[in-house]
């Protein structure tokens, strides 16, 4: 059984230095096994000014097992699979400890979008084009990070708009849009119906 | 909602310092166990997170344990003074989870003070060894290295604890004066070293849960550590100095901790030998210590509890995982621990408690039943010295482990595999699920696994087989 005193008791101290972190883990549903977690891209990288979204599930064996983490934005990065997302980190698998938190798994995987591990990859493709053509992986990584890392956002501020202009305050459109995945329609039934 | 009702709770109990929290449950710490490493955690959190089919690691450092250790009683007793009413909730809650799993943790029958306890049965329990460290603990506090007292009489050394006993009293007012209403009841009597009767110095904990100080209880000369209350030896090397309870010790009584620091420095400074026993850190530091470099590394090694070096002094058996594949080795009893030194798995015999009725069952290693140590058990067994043991087999898991590391190679050579093992007896007892998280991990060691099967099945190819084989020799 999931250990869920200690997620609350992560979930609560995650949210509480946000600003200085920039990490943030919010529930994706109801449950407390599926989580959503928000990574900036690290400064002096490709992934510069981009919000990564990281799908995380926590196993029943948590916080003695790994929470199963990929990505749900797509990013170009050698340890990273470009198709699914699937992040290739020792942490996340056998060098995983008890005493490591969500946010510390966080934070890690920030440090290897800054520091990736060409010799040990996820995605083939994209390893090779590191080592090989380190330009045009860069190139490649920045134009990523600028149509899937950043549109999210800027959709986010539009969906907000649309439903600020009908008359509902931001505060409450932001977090009826995010507890339902940012999908327009269903939080406009939400809203419609509180 | 949920959240605001956990938030009216915390208010309720009172204020824990980071240090106090457990890095696994993030709860402030209940009935803590101390590792090898310094490191400290719940009594569940270890044994949850302890790997019962091979080494274990640290949480925080990684650093690789053999042994569960015992309670230390004397955090566990400063942290219900220090936090009464969280300890209160942490009572409830672990009761409630020890309900479901069906087993407790070890109980404190009495109230009295550990270090009250320790010196009541040094004398009765003191063999030479222990003797020799209680001389070199009290002497040492009076200035005096420890040198000079194996070759001294014991005059100096009584005639120096008498004035420790002043400073004690002393102390004692001290502590009381200055300490704020909430940690008013730690006294200094709560934090003494079994050893020297003085407040501990660079505290380290013992595999068995006690406390003495790393300059008592760890003697350069000798490569072993041996509690002297309850003679189990601690395992794996020399302990780490207890860095959270030292801080706490440091913050708590400044003045007598910095006079112990001092007194500690001097004596370091006029012999040599005596630096020996200010801990690897302060070893690894001091590069201006002048000794042949071969000296060095001893020291080193034997401190830092170097592997190799700790297994070639101890008679306690390891685990090697290649050597178990290809049969060599001693038996392992996976996912069984020794209720005395907390081995787990236990390697080499196991003998198990007839008479003991609890779920967990009351087991112990070949060091700890053949030893005449008489502890209780890890987790509340109504164990008694009267109770009858007997000896166990290890369970032959090493077939399906091969059969699971390499599948196809088996198929073939199933047959001579079963007559050279014999009948695999107990295969169906053990369920299948728990194999596949270890055979998931030790993907490093299939090669070595491959030359086990082959040089055991003896059907192997004769081309590969033999040279793999002298490889690992």
């Amino acid at each position: 059984m999931v250990d869920l005193a200690r997620v609350q008791k992560e979930l609560h101290e995650c949210n509480r230095d946000v600003q200085v972190s920039g990490i943030n883990v919010t529930l994706k549903g109801d449950s407390l096994t599926h989580l959503i977690g928000t990574i900036p891209g690290p400064v002096g990288t490709p992934y510069e000014g981009g919000t990564f979204k990281i799908d995380i599930t926590l196993t029943d064996g948590y916080p003695f097992e790994p929470p199963k983490m990929k990505f749900a934005t797509k990013v170009w990065h050698p340890n990273i699979s470009s198709q699914s997302g699937a992040i290739c980190l020792d942490i996340l698998k056998d060098q995983w400890s008890p005493a490591l938190t969500l946010k510390t798994a966080l934070l890690s995987i920030q440090a290897l979008l800054s520091a990736p591990e060409p010799d040990d990859p996820q995605d083939a493709v994209v390893a090779q084009q590191y080592l090989r053509d380190h330009q045009t992986f860069v190139g490649t990584a920045r134009y990523w990070t600028e149509t899937f890392a950043k549109t999210s956002t800027l959709a986010a501020d539009e969906k907000i708009q649309k439903l600020v202009e009908m008359g509902f305050p931001e505060a409450q459109v932001r977090s009826t849009l995010e507890a339902n995945g940012w999908d327009e329609n269903m939080a406009l039934e939400k809203l419609l119906s509180s | 909602m949920e959240n605001g009702h956990e938030d009216h709770e915390e208010i309720q109990i009172e204020e824990i310092r980071d240090e106090f929290q457990c890095c696994v449950c993030l709860e402030l710490l209940y009935k803590p166990v101390v590792l090898g490493c310094g490191h400290i955690a719940c009594f569940w959190c270890i044994f949850k997170a302890m790997n019962t089919w091979r080494e274990s690691n640290c949480p925080i450092c990684r650093h690789p344990y053999h042994h569960f250790p015992s309670l230390c009683r004397l955090m566990h007793s400063l942290l219900l003074k220090l936090y009464p009413l969280a300890s209160a909730r942490r009572v409830k809650q672990v009761a409630e989870e020890e309900k479901e799993v069906g087993s407790c943790s070890h109980e404190f029958d009495d109230d009295l003070s550990e270090s009250r306890c320790k010196t009541d049965l040094v004398p009765e329990t003191a063999s030479p060894h222990s003797v020799s460290l209680q001389k070199c603990g009290s002497a040492g506090e009076g200035n005096h290295s420890s040198i000079d007292v194996s070759l001294d009489t014991v005059v100096p050394a009584t005639s120096s604890s008498e004035i420790n006993k002043d400073a004690i009293s002393k102390n004692l007012n001290f502590a009381d004066e200055h300490t704020s209403a909430s940690e008013k009841q730690v006294l200094m009597t709560d934090l003494l070293c079994g050893i020297c009767e003085l407040l501990l110095f660079k505290p380290v904990v013992l595999n068995c849960g006690h406390v003495y100080c790393e300059n008592c209880v760890i003697n350069p000369s000798d490569k072993l550590c041996r509690c002297p209350v309850c003679q189990l030896e601690h395992p794996n090397g020399y302990p780490n100095i207890c860095l959270v309870l030292e801080h706490y010790l440091e913050e708590q009584f400044p003045k007598l901790y910095a006079e112990r620091k001092r007194a500690s420095v001097e004596r370091s400074d006029c012999q040599i030998p005596s630096k020996l026993s200010l801990g690897i850190r302060t070893v690894r530091h001091i590069a201006l210590i002048q000794l042949p470099l071969a000296f060095y590394h001893k020291i080193l090694s034997g401190m830092t509890g170097n592997r190799d070096e700790a297994a070639g002094c101890k008679s306690v058996p390891r685990f090697d995982l290649s050597a178990w594949l290809t049969g060599g080795g001693p038996q392992v009893h996976f996912e069984v621990g020794c209720d005395y030194c907390g081995m787990c798995p236990i390697v080499g015999e196991r003998y198990k408690c007839k008479d003991c009725t609890e779920k967990i069952g009351f087991d112990l290693c070949e060091g700890c039943y053949k030893s005449s140590s008489k502890l209780s058990g890890r987790f509340n067994q109504q164990h008694t010295p009267d109770h009858q043991f007997e000896l166990i087999q290890a369970l032959q898991v090493r077939n399906v482990v091969l059969r699971l590391l390499q599948p196809e190679r088996l198929e073939g050579n199933d047959s001579d595999f079963q007559l050279e093992y014999g009948e695999p007896r107990s295969l169906e007892v053990r369920p299948l699920e728990e194999d596949s998280s270890e055979t998931n991990s030790p993907r490093d060691d299939l090669r070595d696994g491959q030359v086990g099967n082959i040089s055991s099945s003896g059907t192997g190819d004769d081309d590969g087989g033999e040279n793999v084989q002298t490889e690992i020799r």
